[in-house]
């Protein structure tokens, strides 16, 4: 089982791409585990090319990028990667700018609005509202009760891959499963050794 | 061959009230620096007639600031805690920190160079009753005693913005005598002409930043999401939109108070026309290359020219650059050729400053509401 705690680096969520069927699961699982009402999308199934012979549809969350691009447009340092390589934001010191959801490639930061709970203090990890941004923790909390996230431990096609560096490595290598991110998109997420995973 | 589909989702973070924040605070430094430069020229020359755009400079970089600021504050979930800004403001790797601190700098910058130059008796740029003459310092700078206050026998004029007959505002200097303690103050405070440029140049640096600031606030961080804000074409645009409508709001206050307008004013105006020009040919290279360079920006291209074409096209270009050169050069012209009455002029000169403020805001608008993120292939 992989926790927040390995140490070389971020235990992620990674989409399956292929294997991903609509069902709204994992959407539900995050709501439901924290609490969570329905305007927030810490997870979000996308269509992609809606209405074209393409059309696929894709969960998207926060990664925790190694080089997040959050972080470095954030002017208040609310966003942050902790020791264990995990994005953070503090409700105490974002200020509701946007600039993360501009910098952001992956849609990840949201901002819920005041219909929304706001996170007290000593909860952090409770839903913002009132326009401050709001995203995946990646269930930190169950990570340390040894349990996988509620989206992809609820995912009945396994298109939600979990695991640290090494473990997607090892899951990216298996058959049919489908590379998550182009090379651009892994550098930000993986940062250096973005090739070395995803050639698994 | 990896298949790849695209990863779009619309722009969709900020709203109008970026956009007008980003406009005036381009607007502010643009006519700050403008108007430091008349500042500067006018001590070095001794020629007071750069004065009132100096004066009027800083008044639109301080009115500026105190309007963009609280926009932008609105537009943030929590506006009280963005404004501690020494203890919030702690990422100097984003550009809301930088231009945080730049605007704060400029912002008291613009209010002591303002006051310094607008309020007094011994300020600078001021007319004098008698060229200098004993005692013959003019109410609001007015050469014209019965217009503006000043004495004509002789004695100390009234000071600066209290005189009897200035528009009413000596009525209401005699009620509470505010305008006089502002002069007070000013007189009080004001260092030596050299110190007093030397601040000004050091504001001015903060200025500066605030001008390069109104294009980097259009950022997406170092994955450039938003084709549309490349800073190779952004920057230009509003550097040279930012000093055109600065100069040229200035002129038309400038232009109201100095009827008939004098041969510098009008240079300034040929010089925001140009700088205006300077902006024009940046868009146009925005537009036909830029979708050249990065074909991720094209949608965003096509929404100006399209979409908003009523806004860019219509309010940004013809009405924002175009229209304010034409009054200028026209109004210049037909000064010099004596074919324009000095109250002609005056308007044309007006109405150009106005409309400058309004093309700003509506470049901002059009930036803002053009954005498309830049789609992100995803291997399947």
């Amino acid at each position: 089982m992989s926790t927040q705690e390995s140490n070389n680096g971020p235990a992620r969520v990674i989409p399956n791409w292929e294997s991903c069927i609509d069902c709204g699961a994992c959407e539900v699982a995050c709501q439901r585990t924290w609490d969570l009402p329905p305007e927030t999308d810490r997870i979000q199934v996308l269509a992609l090319d809606h209405g074209t012979e393409d059309e696929t549809n894709k969960p998207m969350q926060c990664y925790n990028c190694s080089e997040a691009p959050c972080v470095e447009v954030c002017p208040t340092d609310a966003l942050r990667i902790r020791d264990n390589g995990s994005v953070r934001v503090s409700g105490d010191m974002c200020i509701g700018c946007h600039y993360c959801g501009v910098g952001c490639p992956f849609g990840a930061p949201q901002y819920p609005d005041a219909g929304v709970p706001e996170a007290d203090e000593a909860s952090p990890l409770g839903a913002r509202g009132n326009g401050l941004m709001d995203k995946c923790t990646t269930c930190e909390p169950r990570q340390e009760e040894e349990l996988e996230p509620a989206c992809s431990s609820e995912c009945p096609t396994d298109a939600l891959l979990f695991g640290t560096p090494d473990e997607l490595s090892e899951k990216l290598s298996e058959d049919g499963v489908s590379k998550p991110f182009n090379d651009e998109a892994a550098q930000v997420v993986f940062g250096d050794d973005a090739d070395e995973i995803m050639s698994g | 061959m990896v298949l790849e589909i695209t990863f779009d989702v619309p722009y969709s973070q900020w709203n109008w009230q970026v956009a007008v924040y980003t406009a005036l605070i381009g607007l502010a430094a643009g006519a700050y620096l403008t108007g430091y430069v008349a500042d500067l020229i006018s001590w070095q020359r001794d020629a007071r007639e750069h004065g009132p755009i100096a004066k009027f400079g800083y008044l639109i970089g301080l009115v500026g600031i105190g309007l963009g600021g609280p926009i932008l504050l609105s537009h943030l979930a929590t506006p009280f805690r963005a404004m501690l800004i020494p203890l919030t403001m702690t990422n100097f790797d984003s550009w809301m920190t930088i231009g945080a601190y730049m605007l704060g700098g400029m912002g008291l910058g613009a209010f002591l160079m303002f006051a310094w130059t607008a309020f007094g008796r011994t300020r600078p740029h001021r007319r004098t009753t008698d060229e200098d003459g004993p005692g013959g310092v003019a109410a609001d700078g007015g050469s014209d005693v019965a217009t503006d206050g000043g004495s004509s026998e002789g004695g100390p004029a009234k000071a600066a913005t209290g005189g009897d007959t200035a528009d009413g505002v000596g009525t209401a200097e005699e009620r509470n005598g505010v305008l006089s303690q502002l002069d007070a103050i000013a007189d009080y405070t004001r260092p030596t002409e050299p110190v007093r440029l030397a601040i000004g140049g050091v504001f001015a640096i903060f200025a500066a930043g605030v001008l390069l600031y109104s294009a980097m606030a259009f950022g997406s961080g170092s994955f450039e999401r938003v084709a549309l804000w490349d800073k190779t074409f952004l920057i230009p645009v509003m550097l040279f939109s930012g000093l055109g409508a600065g100069l040229t709001a200035s002129v038309g206050l400038a232009a109201i108070t100095e009827n008939p307008t004098n041969q510098t004013i009008q240079n300034y105006s040929l010089i925001g026309s140009g700088f205006l020009v300077a902006a024009l040919g940046a868009l146009a290279a925005t537009i036909f290359l830029l979708p050249e360079q990065l074909p991720a920006a094209e949608p965003a291209i096509d929404n100006m020219l399209g979409t908003y074409a009523w806004l860019f096209i219509g309010l940004a270009v013809v009405a924002g650059i175009v229209v304010p050169v034409l009054l200028s050069i026209g109004a210049v012209l037909g000064q010099r050729r004596d074919a324009l009455s000095p109250n002609a002029a005056t308007a044309s000169y007006a109405i150009a400053g106005f409309l400058v403020i309004v093309g700003k805001i509506a470049l901002s608008m059009s930036y803002l509401l053009a954005a498309e993120f830049t789609p992100l292939p995803l291997p399947v």
